[in-house]
């Protein structure tokens, strides 16, 4: 039987992986590409959690599956926006390594 | 008739601004307005003199009743009325010698302005009522003295003597001022008449009258240039010889005692304090004789005679004696006057030479400033019949009785008096003119002349009782001793024989006493005190402003401040990868304390 | 008539801002000031209890705030020095170099806060009126100063704000120390609250050191001075005539409005405190502005040093000291004006204010050296001007404070240190004054050509007001001392 608890743990590992990858890829695609991994990881236990809580009248709470769906939905044109971004950035910079922006760094 | 005491009050101070505002450039004008302000000065202090029952209206200036009441408002009794005709009297004369003197001085509107303007600060003196207005008009004398003095301002020496003057009578001030306080907060008020019934309130606290009143005479100090505040009188003589005559010879110097037998009241209800003023008057005599013995310019040794002459007024003072400190000062008006501007003579004569071993022979050349000249310095040593003579002979007695000590020194004093006025005649007037210029000088113009001849005729019948005893009470002492005019002119004698028998023939100085040259080295040990008092604290304190508080302190704020900004930049490293782990933690830590605390 | 005199510099700055020419513009809205001020001036009913000529204006009734001016005689005399010293700072502006609109716009606000900080009956306008004069004045500093201009500017400016800033929090306490059903900005509520004693004695404490280190720091107490001589030295002349003539004033204006009486418990448990800071502002200032070797910083520390006098006579806290420290503000704005506008006018004409560069001055420039030596004498309280009358109250008021016969205690000991400060600046304004102006001229200077009728006019305006109120004094003090006669009932 797979409980709540399992989903949750799949979620956490695929939100620490996303978020790992985040903080330590050099490569600003991969970090892109983790990022929509933490997302997805969120959306599952959403999902997850959806199944899971039953409303009185036996059918699951259909929320979080709206909020899933407008998460996807975000993302897409997060993608769309991130994308151009890091096109505009290697236009500039003609680099996708995160080491070489460092125009915050005084 | 009741604004008589004003006109006579305010006529020089309207010269004064009318000059100043409208008359900068006619200086023939403004020398015009000013005699005439002074004579209707003078007529109208005369026309108060003959008429005893002139009152004047007050105004107040400031007023909280029942807490302070300082009005601007006349005194007017015998002693008042006689210092106005006195004062007026020998400003109206020194005005139209000025008039010669200053005959082509380019700056001559301001010298009449501030002459005038002088004129109005003394008569408030002499008619104030009160404490402040007196005070007011003593620093108001001060600083025409200061403009005086600094007439010529060119002159370096003459710009340091008129700062060295006022500040010295302000350090006087400072004690005179503190008085005033002390006995307004005794006795709640600050006008003469009021002070007198409330003087019970002292009897049980001798100590608190004896500092007020040795504060008090501070002020005097001050400005009659006692010891230990004497070192700017000499200096004073940087400015034109009338302004020596007027201001630092025969009334501003005098304001002093004037000011002390004004509240001779207060003054003689402590006898301490009388017993201290006595003594500075006579340490003030001998030391200024001493010192006069061994000067060599002309105005100097006058100006260390005045000093000598009025501490023999305070002297008095200090015997508890106003009318012999009156009579002298009367007398002194006088001579003193005549003998600074006879040397004014003499040196518009010689083209502003001021040093006597330039000088001789010049009775022949100048023999009518000689005569009045004469005549003024055998008063000065006490000679009768001049004036002089019953003045100083009436300090000598009271000294007498009352105090052996003090009538020793005042004794030697009128010896060293006759040494120094004999040295300074024969040397000026007699043997042979020891420079060009001393060969060639000729009298002085008549309105010079002029003033000379009404000062000498005053000078020979100031001292008599028909003419004295018009304007002052003659003190009685003169004739209890008759040891007293014997021992006196014995020293005068003495004196002008050692002097004669000396000097006679010489061309140069043949006693040299270094230390008497160098004034006592009082000027020097006073610049190597403020060198190491004053000026030290100043450099230090700026020092501390400069670089602890705001160096230190307040940059050291702003440099704080910018310091930990610094510390905080270098947690901004630029990689957005940090970032988010930083980010992260935070969340981690959040969720912590959400969750499981 | 109050609303006029408040919003005419304002409306004429706002004018010039839109185009008008400036200097015309300026002079007659300042002259209009002047007018009005002098008509509401003689229209004051020195006999009338309390304020006068009130207007309201309800803005949140929530927190009791309303926009409402008025005088009293302690306000009708700052506003009348306040229309002066504008008058004489335009008149005193000769050419512009650049932005001239901008700067005669930031003279006129400047004033138009100071006065709308004196007629406020209102805590909140109060403070915002001298906040909104606070800033023409950083601009005036930084834009068209002289010297190290930018430095001095933000040195000012973060002072003056640090300052402000703890006042606010000092007014606010004070707000709150009222009980809530009678809490108002009102100072004549807050009066009435504070004379009632709601204001416990315990809960002064605080508000009244805030206060004076808030205020201390916008009139430059010690320590909290160093701003004023770096400022003074670099602002434009007009600027320094108007911030120290003036605006310097609001923080005495509010110890004597707001500290002294409605804190009057803590004032006299704080006046020994009050006593050193002021001596030290005397003393201690008085032989660093001995040490000073040029005449812009000279003048900078004389004003410093001439504060801890008013500060004696609020210290004193009797009618006699009060009524001298108002009218020793009034005279010491007059005098420093002068003296900070002939600097100015020396500053064009030399090419450096060092004592050792400077001499002979007189010479070439009489009417200048007469003009800065009256404005001197002013200042070192030469009987005959304003500001010896006020010292001799002051010195008085001070003197009395707990006099008995057979001790001297602190406030006679103050007095007498107070009375050295004033031959400490004989000696300090004699020696700037015969480096400057006596002496043999030195070379360079031969050009320098004598004060034109533009500086002549005003200088003598500023001259003859001061001589005025030194003759009659008594004027002054009949418009003033009203004001105080209420708080001060008590004292015997």
């Amino acid at each position: 039987m797979i409980t709540l608890g399992d989903y949750l743990t799949v979620s956490g590992i695929l939100f620490v992986i996303g978020f790992a990858g985040v903080l330590l890829r050099r490569n600003i695609l991969i970090i892109f590409m983790a990022l929509e991994l933490m997302l997805n990881a969120a959306n599952l236990s959403l999902v997850a959690f959806s199944r899971f809580r039953l409303g009185t009248n036996g059918m699951p709470d259909y929320n979080a599956q709206v909020l899933v769906f407008f998460i996807i939905t975000v993302a897409a044109a997060e993608v769309a926006v991130g994308l151009a971004i890091i096109v505009a950035l290697f236009r500039t910079r003609h680099t996708t390594h995160v080491e070489d922006i460092s125009a915050l760094k005084f | 008739m009741s604004f008589l005491p004003w006109i006579a009050l305010l006529a020089p101070l309207a010269a004064s601004a009318v000059i100043v505002l409208f008359a900068q450039r006619a200086r023939g004008l403004s020398a015009f307005i000013s005699v005439t302000a002074v004579l209707v000065s003078f007529v109208c202090s005369c026309l108060i003199f003959v008429n005893r029952r002139i009152a004047a209206p007050e105004i107040p200036w400031i007023e909280f009743p029942g807490i302070l009441r300082a009005p601007i408002a006349f005194t007017l009794d015998q002693l008042s009325r006689t210092m106005l005709v006195v004062v007026s009297g020998v400003g109206a004369l020194i005005h139209i010698y000025s008039l010669g003197y200053m005959r082509d001085d380019a700056g001559k509107s301001r010298y009449f302005a501030g002459l005038s303007f002088f004129m109005f600060a003394m008569l408030g003196i002499v008619l104030a009522n009160n404490f402040v207005m007196m005070f007011i008009f003593w620093e108001l004398v001060g600083v025409s003295s200061y403009l005086l003095i600094g007439h010529w301002f060119e002159r370096d020496a003459a710009a340091d003597a008129a700062n060295k003057a006022f500040i010295t009578n302000r350090i006087g001030d400072f004690g005179f001022m503190l008085g005033i306080l002390m006995v307004w907060a005794a006795t709640g008020s600050v006008i003469f008449e009021d002070i007198i019934p409330q003087l019970w309130r002292f009897t049980s606290n001798p100590a608190f009258l004896t500092i007020s009143v040795l504060l008090i005479f501070c002020g005097a100090v001050g400005k009659s240039a006692q010891f230990p505040l004497h070192v700017w009188l000499p200096d004073a003589m940087e400015g034109p010889t009338p302004i020596s005559a007027l201001i630092h010879a025969a009334t501003m110097v005098a304001a002093g005692v004037y000011m002390l037998v004004r509240v001779g009241f207060l003054v003689q209800a402590s006898p301490d304090a009388l017993r201290v003023i006595a003594w500075i008057g006579t340490i003030t005599a001998v030391m200024a004789a001493l010192i006069a013995t061994q000067q060599d310019d002309i105005k100097r040794i006058l100006a260390y005679s005045t000093l000598s002459q009025l501490g023999y007024m305070i002297m008095a003072v200090g015997l508890a004696s106003s009318e012999a400190a009156m009579f002298h000062l009367f007398t002194h008006a006088f001579f003193k006057a005549l003998l600074f501007l006879g040397a004014g003579a003499v040196i518009i004569a010689l083209h502003h030479e001021q040093n006597i071993w330039k000088m001789g022979g010049q009775g022949r050349n100048l023999f009518l400033t000689f005569v009045t000249f004469g005549t003024g310095a055998l008063a000065l040593i006490g000679c009768p019949p001049f004036s002089g003579f019953f003045s100083k002979d009436a300090i000598l007695a009271l000294a007498y009785n009352r105090n052996g000590a003090i009538f020793a020194f005042a004794l030697f004093t009128a010896f060293l008096t006759a040494f120094y006025m004999l040295r300074l005649l024969v040397v000026v007037f007699f043997g042979r003119p020891r420079s060009p210029i001393a060969q060639s000088s000729s009298e002085a113009p008549t309105s010079m002349l002029a003033p000379l001849f009404v000062l000498a005729l005053l000078t020979l019948l100031g001292g008599f009782n028909f003419f004295a005893g018009r304007f002052l009470v003659i003190p009685r002492e003169r004739e209890m001793a008759v040891l007293v005019p014997a021992l006196a002119l014995l020293a005068m004698l003495a004196g002008a024989g050692i002097a004669i028998f000396v000097y006679r023939g010489c061309t140069t100085d043949p006693i040299s006493v270094r230390a008497l040259r160098k004034k006592l080295y009082v000027d020097e040990f006073y610049a190597w005190l403020i060198d190491n008092t004053q000026e030290l604290l100043a450099r230090i304190s700026a020092f501390i402003d400069r670089w602890l508080i705001d160096v230190g302190i307040i940059r050291g704020a702003s440099g704080g401040t910018w310091g930990f900004g610094a510390l905080l930049r270098l947690m901004q490293v630029g990689n957005l990868q940090a970032y988010a782990f930083i980010f992260g933690l935070g969340i981690i830590w959040a969720i912590y304390f959400a969750v499981f605390r | 008539m109050i609303l006029l005199i408040t919003f005419a510099p304002i409306i004429a700055a706002v004018m010039i801002m839109l185009g008008l020419p400036a200097r015309i513009t300026a002079f007659v809205g300042s002259v209009l000031t002047l007018l009005l001020t002098m008509l509401e001036y003689f229209r004051f009913n020195s006999n009338a209890h309390g304020f006068q000529d009130i207007h309201t204006f309800p803005i949140s009734g929530d927190l009791g705030l309303n926009f409402s001016l008025g005088i009293d005689g302690l306000s009708i005399v700052m506003l009348l020095l306040a229309a002066i010293i504008l008058l004489a700072a335009v008149w005193f502006t000769g050419e512009v170099k650049h932005h001239e609109n901008e700067f005669y716009a930031c003279l006129l606000f400047i004033a138009g806060g100071a006065i709308g900080a004196f007629a406020s009956l209102d805590l909140f306008f109060f403070y915002a009126f001298h906040e909104l004069a606070l800033i023409p004045t950083f601009l005036l500093i930084g834009i068209w100063g002289s010297g190290n201009r930018r430095a001095a500017a933000w040195k000012v400016t973060i002072y003056l704000a640090l300052g402000s800033f703890i006042l606010l929090i000092g007014l606010i306490m004070l707000y709150r120390a009222v009980p809530a059903p009678a809490r108002t900005l009102d100072l004549r509520a807050l009066q009435a609250a504070a004379s009632a004693g709601q204001i416990a004695p315990a809960a002064q404490s605080p508000i009244y050191l805030l206060l004076l280190a808030g205020f201390g720091t916008l009139i430059s107490l010690v320590p909290f001075h160093t701003w004023a001589p770096e400022a003074y030295a670099s602002a434009p002349a007009p600027a320094a005539m108007l911030h120290a003539g003036v605006l310097k004033k609001f923080g005495l204006y509010g110890l004597l409005r707001i500290a002294l009486p409605m804190l009057p418990d803590a004032a006299r448990q704080w006046s020994n405190l009050l006593l050193v800071l002021l001596l030290a502002n005397i003393i201690y200032i008085g032989l660093v502005t001995i040490a000073q070797r040029r005449l812009d910083w000279m003048l900078g520390y004389s004003s410093v040093m001439h504060m801890g006098y008013i500060f004696l006579g609020i210290a004193s806290a009797n009618l006699l000291g009060a009524t001298g420290a108002a009218i020793l503000m009034f005279a010491h704005g007059l005098s420093i004006a002068l003296l900070f506008g002939i600097t100015g006018e020396v500053r064009k004409r030399v090419r450096s204010l060092d004592f050792d560069a400077l001499g002979g001055l007189a010479k070439y420039m009489p009417i200048c050296a007469f003009l800065f030596g009256l404005g001197a004498f002013a200042a070192i309280g030469l009987p005959g001007f304003a500001n010896f009358a006020a010292e001799i109250m002051v010195l008085f008021g001070a003197f009395r404070n707990g006099f008995d016969y057979a001790h001297f205690h602190a406030f006679q000991w103050a007095t007498v240190l107070a009375l050295w400060g004033v031959v400490i600046s004989a000696v300090y304004m004699l020696r700037a004054y015969r480096r400057v102006f006596f002496g043999s001229a030195n070379e360079g200077e031969l050009v320098a050509t004598d004060l034109n009728s533009n500086v002549r006019l005003p200088a003598a305006m500023l001259v003859a007001v001061s001589i005025f109120f030194g003759f009659f004094p008594q004027t002054l003090v009949q418009t003033i001392s009203p004001a105080f006669r209420n708080y001060f009932a008590a004292e015997k």
